[in-house]
């Protein structure tokens, strides 16, 4: 039985937008691209080059125009939008320069918002993880309050908690620091390597700032929706 | 976490940070709910105020009306005129053989001063036969007799609620003056209460009865505005009928009075409730019509708000049917507390009213509010849910 050698695969993905009747504009053309696991790979280019359009196709919140994405052996062309909710739910984590976490739960509902909507039997009590995972974080003492009321790197602390709680096979993070301080971001970047680490989980950071590039074994460079080589 | 506990939460949470908003746009449902309860209630209270005068009176009895009371199925308009029938009708009545009780009406309203504070009451004129034919009966003192209404005599007797408010209580009235009108009339007996008014029914416990030859002295036409006469139980009711009508045709025509069962009013009383619901159901799908755009307007509103909440649900593996549910439950939580205020604000209405009419809510009208306050919430807020369910992940995430 051969072995998987990637988690992730894309060959041939294209992203386009219709502007108009006769314009077709390519965030993304003919991209292909594995990721492997245990893997943390940066992803990195000037702003508009299709970063985030590769990174949600990565996270399957996009479908490709062209091209095929293949997961583990499942290609996503055949799945329904059930399944790709499914997973997106239990397989990937996501992690956004805006936090985006829901002002109006606090930091403990936040992070237990995934397990909502799971799906599968989990082997654990989610609770319990989130409040070990909370302690581990040392935001416990934040857990009741609103996401309004903590400082920029502690709601992306609690966006880190609510991508771990499922147990991701794959963390994105998109511009995780770019809504911090360099200090701040520095540290976020470190938790990510840590869980990279000692975790094992596979994670893909996407930013336009090459000392985070830099943290990434491996750097993917974009530039107007082509890789190039590195 | 509980997959339902947690969707209702996240509604009822948005509520609470914008709780005018919550108010307004549910407003439309309060009130439509607010209308068709109360005016439920006050129809029951009607029905049953109706009903309740004849609950009383037994098989075998009869009311004889001036004017025809039921036309082709529906109250005839000449029963409202205001004609009377007077002493030569009773003596008539009297002499009909089939008729074993009669009871001539007449009513008297005025101050009444007792000893420790004074009312606007209503008194009965009628005969001894009156409490047999309607079903009182005595708790203190007696009854008016034969004597009495040939004497005249200035006799009362009271309702207990009456005698309780004007004496203190039922002992205390007994033997005492009331003066009504200026004129003094002795209590000499409480009835046992018959429950009715307050809840329902006609306060019958807040009336005083007395002598028809006593209600004269108010009255120098000595007129009476109906009879109610108890039937000879071994005569079939048919052939009482033909005897009152052959005794009363001898000076009426036959459009110039009525001879009515109890049944037969409560069978009009029934086709005319069956009309008032139509027309109330007509009344409350306009209203909830508009309390339901009300909420669908505000819905879209909400959808758009959220969008890249949606965005970041769907991030996390929220299903377009979990999307769908979220925003369904807030339409139908919002929709429902509407409902649920214009019952509470019913509620209060019809305690209020029931100091002067006896309104009530029923269950089948609390079910009503409440069901069809959901289901607006479910026909009204499906279309903005099914917008927010198909927004595009991606789209949803990169909306600013
Ligand atoms: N829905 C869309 N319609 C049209 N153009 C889009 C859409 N989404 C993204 N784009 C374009 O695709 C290009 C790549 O965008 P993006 O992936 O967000 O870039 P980056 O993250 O590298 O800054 C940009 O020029 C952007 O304007
Ligand atoms: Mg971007």
């Amino acid at each position: 039985m051969p072995e998987i050698m990637f988690m992730i695969k894309l060959s041939n993905v294209s992203k386009s937008y219709q502007v108009d009747e006769e314009t077709t504009f390519f965030a993304l053309r003919q991209v292909s691209l594995e990721i492997k696991e245990k893997e943390f790979v940066s992803i990195t280019g000037p702003s508009g080059s299709g970063k985030s359009t590769l990174m949600h196709l990565i996270g399957l919140l996009d479908k490709p125009t062209t091209g095929e994405i293949i997961i583990g052996e499942k290609k996503i062309s055949v799945l329904n939008d059930d399944d790709l909710s499914s997973l997106r739910n239990e397989f990937v984590g996501f992690v956004f320069q805006q936090f985006n976490l829901i002002s109006k739960l606090s930091v403990l509902e936040n992070i237990l918002l995934p397990t909502v909507y799971s799906r599968k039997e989990l082997n654990y009590d989610p609770q319990k993880k989130a409040v070990d995972l909370l302690n581990k974080f040392g935001l416990f003492d934040k857990k009741n309050s609103f996401p309004n009321k903590l400082s920029g790197g502690q709601q992306q602390r609690v966006a880190i908690l609510r991508a771990l709680i499922m147990e991701p096979k794959l963390i994105l993070a998109d511009e995780p620091t770019g809504n911090l301080d360099s200090k701040t971001g520095h540290e976020i970047m470190r938790l990510l390597k840590d869980l990279n680490e000692k975790e094992k989980i596979t994670v893909a950071v996407v930013t336009h700032e090459a000392d985070i590039a830099a943290y990434g074994r491996r750097i993917v460079r974009v530039k107007d929706g082509k890789l190039v080589k590195s | 976490m509980n997959y339902a506990l947690f969707i209702i939460k996240s509604a009822l949470e948005d509520f609470k940070r914008s709780k005018m908003q919550t108010f307004l746009t549910s407003l439309g449902i309060v009130i439509g709910v607010f209308a068709v309860i109360m005016l439920m209630a006050l129809g029951l209270g009607l029905k049953k105020y109706i009903s309740d005068q004849f609950d009383s009176l037994g098989k075998n009895t009869l009311f004889i009306a001036p004017g025809k009371v039921l036309q082709g199925g529906s109250f005839g308009v000449s029963s409202f005129l205001g004609n009377r029938f007077d002493i030569r009708d009773l003596n008539r009545l009297s002499r009909v053989r089939s008729i074993v009780g009669l009871a001539p009406m007449s009513s008297k309203s005025g101050e009444a001063k007792g000893s420790i504070k004074s009312d606007y009451v209503t008194i009965f004129f009628s005969s001894s036969d009156f409490a047999d034919i309607s079903g009182f009966s005595i708790d203190k003192g007696r009854l008016f007799d034969k004597a009495d209404v040939s004497k005249r005599a200035k006799v009362l007797v009271a309702g207990p609620k009456i005698a309780e408010k004007l004496f203190g209580s039922s002992v205390d009235a007994i033997d005492k003056k009331v003066s009504i009108d200026n004129v003094n009339f002795t209590i000499i007996g409480v009835l046992k209460s018959k429950g009715g008014g307050g809840f329902g029914g006609p306060d019958y416990d807040s009336y005083f009865f007395g002598p028809y030859t006593t209600g004269f002295l108010f009255d120098p036409q000595k007129q009476f505005t109906r009879f109610a006469v108890k039937a000879d139980p071994n005569v079939s009711i048919e052939q009482v009928k033909d005897d009152i009508n052959r005794a009363m045709l001898q000076r009426y025509k036959e459009d110039e009075f009525s001879i009515v069962e109890p049944s037969e009013i409560m069978s009009v009383v029934n086709s005319i409730f069956g009309i008032m619901n139509i027309v109330l159901v007509a009344i409350a799908s306009i209203s909830l019509l508009v309390g339901g755009i009300g909420i669908m307007n505000i819905m879209y509103v909400t959808v758009s708000d959220k969008t890249r909440e949606v965005g970041i649900r769907r991030a996390l593996g929220a299903r377009k049917k979990d999307i769908l549910m979220q925003f369904l439950v807030e339409s139908i939580a919002l929709s429902v507390i509407g409902g649920a205020v214009g019952l509470g604000l019913a509620a209060i209405g019809v305690f209020f009213v029931q100091n002067y009419f006896p309104a009530y809510i029923d269950l089948l009208s609390m079910s009503l509010a409440l069901g069809v306050s959901s289901s607006i919430g479910i026909i009204f807020g499906v279309l903005p849910a099914k917008k927010a369910a198909a927004l595009e992940p991606v789209e949803a995430i990169r909306y600013e």
